[in-house]
């Protein structure tokens, strides 16, 4: 029975938004909203997905979760419009010019809508009914009743499951129905066109759903302060559950959750809707009383068993309010940091209705899943994707490709192929993210940062690329770009972790280690499951080399977030550099089960595996890493250090030809280091090439003077450089002799008969030269002390 | 009608800036150039079918002048077709920008404006302006480095052992770092990042590419790029490839040059280049593509052996076969003058420069080295013309700070020297002989440290330069930090192995260092380069002297013998070491009861300090008394 409620309300929250419509002024925004402008109007799935998206617009534009209000912010604007359209598009202009409507109307469809229907005396309510746009045109609150009884009224098994339930639910609303009835015959939900058109007039309204109209539409427009007015008269009127919740849903809009606790608490609505329960839940956790909030959506999913038999059948196409409520639940958890519980509801939300991308969302973002679990979740779905009939595939791989890309990596790219062939959303944001994703991951910076680009200049605080190209921006080291950013966000989102982020990492660049700490906490702070505040928080502590706290910092980042293999092999390395292999291995088994690709983290294996002397082992990683990072640019920090610990490797296994191979790519591709010239020099001195290890030692020397290493090295070259005999292998006497024969012929030329130069007589002045060179000599030789 | 008419002025406007900017930039007016580059390239783009409709006469074209419609297009069409390099006509605009941009030396704006070309042109014209724009900072900073970091107070106290890890070296670790910073500009030099764009497009095109310059500016420019990244033989390779590609880039061959650091690779290459090396036919014109007519290649050949002093007999050849083709021509007298001086033929070395200023009198390439000539023959007067003279012309090349700081070398103002020289590496941070005559002017103010890092710098720009090798060498020994200087030797002794000095330095050094065997097989060597090997006391002193370490008394006795003898060969002249071979003959004849001999030996020593003249009276004395 409650099962049964909690559709209809579905359909109550779902007709929220879509009140609007009942304004004629409104409809055109809303056609801009509605995802198929283009589509064909009037079919039953068409229905469901606008309502779907309207019920996710709503949750956004309210949800207390900073990031995505963000995205609220989007909606609203791309709303706001309509006010200042609805002026001449109201009914009164477009009744005196209708050409101008037609003009101003964006969609194509709608213009040919304006011309089939010709006729500017009608009101454009009619023009477009007539056109089966059905539903969205009439008034919700009329439609939500005229809904309900079709409920009833066509489809046999469904009618039998609602008969005992809407009795009780709708006994309360059967008053204003009466008026809805009356005028509106028009809709049924399972047929693909609406066949029978209504004449429509509001002039037939009665005087409350006047006052409805009125009350949704100055909602609508965020004018609260009338939709309260009227709200609370109505309310007073009627004493409906329902209007006390559109009341509550005012005040929760205008920001007074309070209010809207007591307005539902008061009357005991609670107990009476659970569309007001969820309403009073979503105000608790607003105003952070966590506690209450779990008192209200009940510490389990009480529909469990439920669920699992109904939830087949309703498919109205709208998102289960049961899910919502999971998810909220979901959320209590996190904010009482009980990430195992939080997980399990969230999944339960996605389990419950797949179109919950909210809570998707939230297990993906905050990384509460491994990466096997990320994708054991995509296999279970599977079924229920199967409800988004058309949108099937289309959902999925746009489910897909938010997954973990440790993992698969040839299923994301399918998923990306497909949604790009077939569903022309190659410029898509989250296509475009997927993309920044995989190349982070690979650690390809330039291209992500490329990419992050594109996206950001459309959607500049598009907060989910954000932390990506912030962690970009920071292994480029373009400090610049990081001010720039910092401020712009510190303008505009001063309340956002990622904010504090942003400024924190600009300190790392500049290596102001202090300031970077105290903003990484207060990022941490502002969003407690905002993971990368937490690693550069850790990572504070590793720069100053305070591993004991660095060590507890990352543990708790990985307590936090199981999805990323970085608190892991973070932990591993401060782990390597106190020394403990043992538990050093650990972590990096930990994280190599997470993700085993990873490039830095065989690196780091690699290098484990050199300092516990197990040199095979520590080749073979190293090998691996260099061939996780082939296809990456060659000049890359990433792709230099881990040449350079295999070229290490190769010298201590006594390869030493691989070894210098490897140090001569090394320097050909990165700045020039005092160490990778010691090291050379120490090879060229183990195979006997004196002149060159004498080289590359000084050149070590000369890029860092106090390498005690070289100093030695050298001392020992040049020692051996004395004893070496000067016979006939010497190089020096191999070059003489090489010059003894030309040397024969220039003494020789001295002596041979003027040649005819006339000019420059170039021969007889070498002949001179016999007398002055003795003089000349010395000079010189004075020159050169 | 109404689009037609803009369209015709839009042509009009178009063809009308395109010539103007050509010729702007023909006649070095390059602001305006610029001007009307930037305009050019803000108009729209011409559909293609634009030219087709403004060839026939329109409604307003019937209002103008035939006659003016006809010069327009046969304008357009010259200078589309003559003067494009085979560009399109949009490719062709950009050039013209991209040029007028590059002479005003906005390099980074003239990159950012080729970013997307595929013509080979184009593209090596982008890369290299990447280059030069990484360069010019680089450069910025090198400044600093001049002025701040090579202060010679730091380098004082430097800890003579050179093992400690005191303050002052890290001044100049601070000085170092800079430099690398700058290459290493966030974490990856610009360079590689450069080279990275330049082989993906060669991967991606040199297959569609028929051996234009094109290919062989782009080759060329890979190797600039790869030398700097210290990978000489694959630099070399390339300039190879860009040269039998397009031979007649002698900026080319120079860097090529660059590549070189020992003699034996000269010859290497000379045999390379004789029997490998071919050439295009198709950009080296007729008998130029015949690797032993090419001009290119004889005149390549001479100034190796410039550098490397190899074969004379060949080097005249060459010398007298270009002399045929350019009498007129101020570079080769040059030449022939820095063969001669690194033959150490300053006399002739001069007049040869007399010679070529008389000729070109503006000319201020290697004016330097006649600046050397001159302070080495202590010819003031003249140096100090020189010095003004310069001036006058352009104060602002280092060819003039060189001079100057010769100057006032030559007077003994090493500071202000050192500043001059200090300036003329601001101007030319590659300057070689700045750098180690600048060493040599640390040696005198007998600041070692200092010196030794401006040897190093110039080693590390040139490693042929002998002169800064044995610089090193001998400021090490100054430092008795023999086993270095010992190194430093061998460098300059491989670079000039027919040189006497060398092998005297570096035997001097092995006696230091204990190594005796060696020490004499040098001063060996030594005496057999020495072009008076019977006059040579100081070296045949020396070798008698470590034959008698090492207890081989006959063959010390012999080059004691041939010392004293050199007396007879200098009329009379005693030195030092004469005199102290005499006195040790007669101590070594008195020995062997010879007081004959010891007697007439000791009676020689009329020179030398108090005490070995007081010990030769008395040897001489007692082998009287002996004999009486």
């Amino acid at each position: 029975m409650c099962q049964l409620n909690l559709s209809r309300i579905v359909w109550v929250l779902s007709n929220q938004p879509m009140s609007t419509h009942g304004t004629p002024t409104q409809h055109n925004s809303t056609l801009v909203i509605s995802p198929f402008i283009t589509g064909n109007a009037g079919s039953k799935s068409n229905a469901n997905s606008s309502q779907a998206n309207q019920v996710t617009d709503g949750q956004t534009t309210t949800g207390p979760d900073p990031r995505t209000e963000e995205a609220g912010n989007n909606w609203r604007e791309s709303i706001s419009h309509s006010p200042y359209q609805s002026i001449a598009n109201s009914p009164l202009v477009q009744k005196t010019n209708p050409s101008v409507t037609a003009a101003s109307l964006a969609t194509p469809y709608h213009n040919a809508a304006q011309n089939d229907t010709g006729n500017g005396g009608n009101g454009i309510l009619t023009s477009i009914s007539k056109n089966s746009l059905f539903g969205s045109t009439i008034p919700s609150t009329l439609r939500k009743v005229s809904l309900q009884r079709e409920y009833k009224d066509p489809t046999g098994g469904d009618a039998n499951n609602d008969a005992p339930a809407d009795g009780g639910s709708a006994a309360g609303e059967s008053g204003n129905n009466q008026d809805g009835m009356a005028t509106t015959t028009l809709t049924t939900t399972t047929t693909t066109t609406a066949t029978t058109v209504a004449e429509f007039d509001i002039s037939e309204l009665s005087s409350i759903e006047k006052l409805r109209l009125w009350r949704h539409d100055a909602l609508m427009q965020h004018l609260y302060k009338t939709a309260e007015f009227i709200g609370n008269k109505i309310y007073t009127m009627t004493g409906d559950p329902n209007d006390a919740f559109w009341l509550a849903q005012v005040f929760y809009s205008s920001g007074a959750c309070i209010r809207a606790v007591e307005l539902l608490t008061k009357d005991m609505l609670d107990s009476v809707s659970i569309m007001c329960r969820y309403l009073l839940a979503l105000c608790l956790v607003d105003l952070q009383r966590y506690e209450e909030a779990l008192d209200v959506v009940g510490e389990s999913n009480p529909f469990y068993e439920a669920a699992d038999q109904d939830a087949k059948k309703q498919n109205d196409g709208g998102i289960k309010l049961e899910s919502s409520l999971c998810y909220l639940r979901g959320k209590i958890y996190a904010a009482q940091n009980n990430f195992n519980k939080s997980k399990e509801s969230y999944k339960e939300a996605v389990l419950v209705d797949v179109k919950n991308y909210e809570a998707f969302e939230e297990l993906i973002a905050k990384n509460l899943l491994t990466p096997k679990e990320e994708w054991d979740l995509l296999e279970a779905l599977e079924s229920e994707f199967s409800l988004l009939d058309d949108n099937q595939e289309m959902v999925k791989c746009l489910y897909t490709i938010r997954l973990s890309k440790y993992l698969n990596e040839d299923k994301t790219l399918d998923a990306r192929r497909q949604l790009i062939e077939e569903h022309n959303l190659e410029s898509n944001v989250d296509i475009l993210r997927s993309q920044a994703e995989i190349y982070c991951t690979q650690c390809k910076f330039t291209q992500c940062l490329e990419i992050c680009e594109i996206i950001l200049e459309r959607d500049e605080f598009n907060g989910e690329v954000l932390p990506l190209y912030i962690s970009c921006l920071y292994e480029l080291g373009a400090k610049n770009k990081l001010f720039l950013l910092s401020h712009k966000l510190a303008e505009n989102f001063a309340k956002n972790s990622i904010t504090w982020f942003s400024v924190a990492t600009y300190y790392m660049v500049v290596e102001k280690i202090e300031e970077a700490r105290k903003y990484f906490s207060k990022s941490s702070i502002l969003d407690p499951n905002f993971a990368p505040a937490w690693l550069g928080f850790a990572h504070t502590y590793a720069i100053e080399g305070e591993q004991d706290q660095a060590i507890s910092a990352y543990s708790t980042a990985a307590r936090f977030f199981p999805g990323i293999h970085l608190p892991n092999l973070f932990l591993g390395m401060q782990y390597m550099a106190l020394n403990t292999f043992s538990l050093a291995e650990e972590y990096f088994t930990l994280a190599y089960d997470t993700c085993p690709q990873d490039p830095l983290l065989l690196n780091e294996m690699g290098v484990m595996y050199f300092k516990r002397n197990d040199l095979h082992k520590a080749k073979r990683y190293l090998k691996r890493a260099l061939e996780a990072v082939k296809e990456l640019n060659p000049t890359s920090r990433t792709s230099v250090s881990i040449q350079m610990n295999l070229a290490h490797a190769y010298r201590r296994l006594g390869e030493n030809e691989r070894a210098i191979k490897c140090f001569k790519t090394v320097l050909e591709v990165s700045s020039k280091d005092s160490d990778t010239y010691c090291s050379l020099g120490f090879l060229y001195l183990k195979t006997k090439e004196l002149q060159r290890a004498i080289d590359h030692l000084h050149t070590a020397l000369s890029l860092k003077p106090s390498n005690l290493a070289a100093q030695e090295l050298l001392l020992h070259a040049l020692e051996l450089n004395v004893s070496m005999n000067l016979d006939a292998d010497h190089p020096l006497i191999v070059n003489s002799q090489l010059y003894e024969s030309n040397f024969d012929q220039f003494i020789s030329s001295r002596k041979r008969a003027p040649r005819t130069l006339d000019s420059v007589g170039y021969a007889k002045r070498m002949r001179k030269t016999h007398g002055p060179l003795q003089m000349a000599n010395d000079d010189d030789a004075m020159d050169l002390e | 009608m109404n689009s037609d008419n803009q369209l015709y002025l839009l042509t009009d406007v178009k063809s009308n800036l395109r010539k103007s900017s050509l010729e702007l930039s023909q006649w070095k007016l390059h602001r305006s150039a610029k001007w009307s580059a930037e305009a050019l390239c803000g108009m729209p783009e011409m559909p293609p079918a634009t030219k087709a409709s403004t060839s026939i006469p329109t409604g307003m074209a019937d209002d103008e002048s035939p006659l003016r419609k006809r010069i327009d297009l046969s304008l357009q069409n010259s200078l589309v077709h003559h003067n494009n390099f085979g560009l399109s006509e949009s490719e062709y605009d950009l050039y013209l920008l991209a040029s007028s941009l590059f002479d005003c030396k906005e390099f980074d704006r003239c990159a950012y404006f080729l970013k997307d070309v595929t013509n080979p042109c184009l593209k090596f014209y982008k890369l290299y302006c990447d280059y030069l724009s990484w360069d010019k900072k680089v450069r910025g900073n090198m400044e600093s480095v001049l002025t701040t970091g090579k202060n010679p107070k730091q380098s004082t106290h430097r800890d003579p052992n050179g093992d400690g890890d005191n303050e002052s070296e890290k001044d100049f670790q601070a000085s170092n770092s800079p430099r690398m910073a700058s290459t290493g500009d966030s974490n990856q030099s610009p360079v590689s990042t450069i080279l990275r764009e330049l082989n993906s497009y060669l991967d991606t095109t040199v297959v569609h590419l028929n051996n234009g310059i094109g290919l062989a500016l782009l080759y060329y420019l890979k190797g600039i790029l790869l030398k700097l990244n210290d990978n000489r033989a694959h630099a070399m390779s390339f300039f190879l490839k860009s040269l039998s590609c397009y031979s007649f880039n002698w900026a080319c061959w120079l860097e090529l040059l660059d590549c070189l650091s020992r003699p034996d690779e000269s010859l290497l290459l000379i045999k390379y280049l004789d029997q490998k090396f071919c050439l295009e036919p198709t950009e080296n014109l007729g008998s130029q593509a015949d690797t032993h007519q090419n001009i290119m290649i004889r005149f390549f050949k001479l100034v190796l052996f410039q550098e490397f002093s190899g074969n004379t007999y060949d080097f005249a050849h060459e010398l007298e076969y270009l002399h045929g083709f350019f009498p007129n021509f101020a570079y080769l007298k040059a030449q022939n003058a820095l063969i001669t001086y690194n033959y150490m033929d300053y006399l002739n070395s001069e007049s040869l420069f007399n010679e070529v200023v008389k000729s070109d009198p503006y000319r201020l390439d290697d004016l330097d080295t006649y600046s050397n000539i001159l302070y080495v023959m202590q010819k003031h007067s003249k140096l100090a013309y020189l010095a003004q003279f310069t001036s006058q012309v352009d104060k602002f090349r280092p060819e003039t700070c060189c001079i100057v700081a010769n100057y006032y070398s030559a007077r003994q103002e090493h500071e202000k020297s050192i500043m001059y020289f200090r300036r003329a590496l601001t101007l030319n941070k590659n300057c070689t002989s700045a750098w180690t005559l600048m060493g040599h002017e640390f040696v005198e103010l007998k600041n070692s440290h200092a010196a030794i890092e401006c040897y190093r710098r110039a080693v590390d720009i040139n490693a042929r330069d002998f002169k800064a090798w044995y610089g090193l060498g001998q400021a090490y020994e100054v430092l008795d930090m023999h086993l270095y200087s010992l190194y430093y030797f061998q460098k300059a002794c491989t670079l000039k192995p027919l040189d006497r000095r060398m092998w005297q330095a570096l035997a001097a050094c092995y006696a230091k260092v204990g190594n005796r065997q060696e020490a004499i097989k040098c001063y060996e060597r030594a005496l057999q380069l020495s072009l008076h090997a019977d006059q040579d006391s100081v070296i045949l002193y020396r070798l008698a002297d470590l034959y008698e370490q090492i207890h081989e008394l006959d063959s010390c006795k012999e080059f004691m013998v041939r010392c004293v003898e050199v007396e007879k060969f200098t009329e009379g002249l005693v030195t030092d070491e004469t005199a102290k071979a005499r006195l040790w003959l007669a101590k070594y004849e008195a020995k062997r009861k010879n007081f004959e001999e010891a007697y007439n030996y000791a009676v020689g020593v009329s020179h030398g300090t108090s005490q070995e003249i007081e010990e030769a009276r008395a040897i001489a004395r007692e082998c009287r008394r002996r004999i009486q």
